[in-house]
């Protein structure tokens, strides 16, 4: 379980994150949702491991982030996939993937080799294992960083506004691939703006505004209107973001109106 | 007064001394580079007093002139130490330091130009300090830094003909001598300068070729 407990994150005067605490039990597609500059990036940032904390405590099946030797553990154990890929440009795609496997987990070069064409395959990249990241469209690279992710074998995935810089069509060759990985069980921490999409795969979904957590519902109940929607502030956002989201068969907008 | 014209020893002597330069220089270009990237990696982890102390002194001997620094190693050192140092050591000593210092500053430039994505995305990924500079940084930093270091051995080179001022017998010490046994100044310091021309020029080839294979891996990095 990733467990957050009144986390503070502060730059400077400015505070991020003013005592958010949060779960995420396996098995569970927890979103967290919020306008830009909410702090649902630090808020991933800090589980792992990329920021320190200011306040509160964050742990990963019970190792504590803030305690460095702990920190390497949980590292093994969760894996983030970035809103700007973070690709290495000069590594081939296959050793994007295989590297931190490899190097970290210490698994056998051929085993993970093959644990990364698999799943390149799986995601319709067979044939880009020996292309640089700079060969690749924005869509084709993203997707190397779920592989890259989920080379890991980690018990969470951690993605971060992974679809933010994708065109809609190259959104939507991500999506699927997180839809899927969701119907199979991965326990995910998705960060996003995709409210329909989040509304499909999520099992829980919270609403981070101004660095505090204002809800932490089922998502039926974030989508009902005695649940989340009787927040002003997500009305306010998801008509915004969604305008023609759906709640029980009729638009979101319907529902506000 | 009679002088002696050229013999074959003479070529020896300048073949030795050639050698000398060579070796000096390819012996503290190798330690300097080592030592600078070093100080640069440090730098780079913002290790607290080490760091700042390591700059200090690099940017002391990158501001000040190898002559002087030789003399302060080859005549200060030993007065304080009460103890002479070889001509070769001091050379050696004084010539890896100043190296030293300017590598750091070409591997400090290129160890920043490395993305702070990726180093994050590494960090994430739980791989260690060391894992990172050798698959991340250290592969990228050199992709930056190549053609300076590059311009640096050639310039570095040329600094050994210094140390012939301390005795040691490099090949611009050879040049002296002979120039002084024949007396035909032209002739022998067009011979030296040619014999520099070419090792320097070697050098320039070789670090193009090295320059062009590193660039040629590094194509999709967009440099």
């Amino acid at each position: 379980m990733i467990a957050v407990e009144g986390v503070v994150k502060r730059f400077g005067a400015h505070t991020v994150l003013g005592g958010v605490s949060l779960t995420v039990a396996p098995g569970e597609v927890v979103t967290i949702l919020g306008s830009s500059g909410s702090g649902k990036s630090t808020l991933i940032r800090c589980i792992n491991g990329l920021e320190t904390l200011d306040g509160g405590r964050v742990t990963v099946d019970g190792l504590d982030v803030a305690d460095p030797r702990q920190l390497a553990q949980a590292r093994r154990l969760s894996a983030t996939v970035f809103q700007l890929f973070n690709l290495y440009p000069h590594m081939t795609v296959l050793r994007n993937i295989t590297l931190a496997p490899e190097l970290v987990l210490r698994r056998p070069k051929n085993e993970v080799e093959a644990q990364a064409r698999a799943l390149l395959a799986s995601v319709g990249l067979a044939g880009k294992a020996d292309s640089y990241p700079g060969q690749l469209s924005g869509g084709q690279r993203q997707r190397v960083g779920i592989c890259r992710a989920l080379a890991m074998n980690p018990r969470y995935l951690l993605l971060d506004e992974v679809t933010s810089a994708l065109d809609p069509e190259m959104t939507a060759e991500v999506l699927a691939i997180l839809a899927r990985l969701a119907t199979q069980g991965t326990t995910m921490l998705f960060v996003t703006h995709e409210v329909e999409f989040a509304r499909r795969i999520s099992t829980r979904i919270v609403f981070l505004d101004q660095g505090r957590l204002i809800v932490d519902l089922p998502t039926d109940q974030f989508f009902a209107a005695d649940g989340g929607l009787a927040h002003p502030r997500i009305r306010q956002f998801l008509s915004k973001m969604a305008p023609s989201s759906t709640v029980a068969g009729a638009p979101v907008s319907e529902i506000l109106a | 007064m009679r002088h002696a014209g050229f013999t074959w020893h003479d070529g020896a002597l300048l073949a030795q001394g050639l050698g000398v330069s060579l070796g000096l220089f390819a012996g503290t270009f190798l330690i300097g580079l080592i030592l600078g990237s070093g100080a640069a990696v440090v730098r780079h982890f913002r290790v607290p007093a080490l760091g700042t102390l390591l700059h200090t002194g690099l940017e002391l001997l990158r501001n000040s002139p190898v002559l002087v620094q030789l003399f302060l190693v080859f005549f200060g050192v030993p007065a304080l130490i009460h103890q002479p140092l070889t001509p070769v050591f001091a050379a050696g000593l004084t010539l890896s330091a100043n190296t030293a210092a300017f590598v750091y500053f070409i591997a400090v430039a290129g160890l920043d130009a490395v993305g702070r994505d990726q180093v994050e995305a590494a960090r994430a990924f739980g791989l260690s300090r060391i894992q990172l500079v050798r698959h991340i940084l250290g592969p990228q930093a050199l992709t930056f830094a190549v053609a300076p270091l590059v311009g640096l051995a050639v310039n570095q080179l040329q600094v050994t003909s210094l140390v012939s001022v301390i005795g040691v017998v490099d090949l611009t010490k050879a040049g002296d001598i002979l120039n002084l046994r024949t007396l035909r100044p032209f002739a022998v310091w067009a011979m030296v300068g040619v014999l520099y021309f070419a090792a320097a020029k070697t050098l320039t080839l070789l670090g193009n070729r090295w320059e062009r294979r590193l660039r040629a891996h590094a194509a999709p990095l967009g440099l």
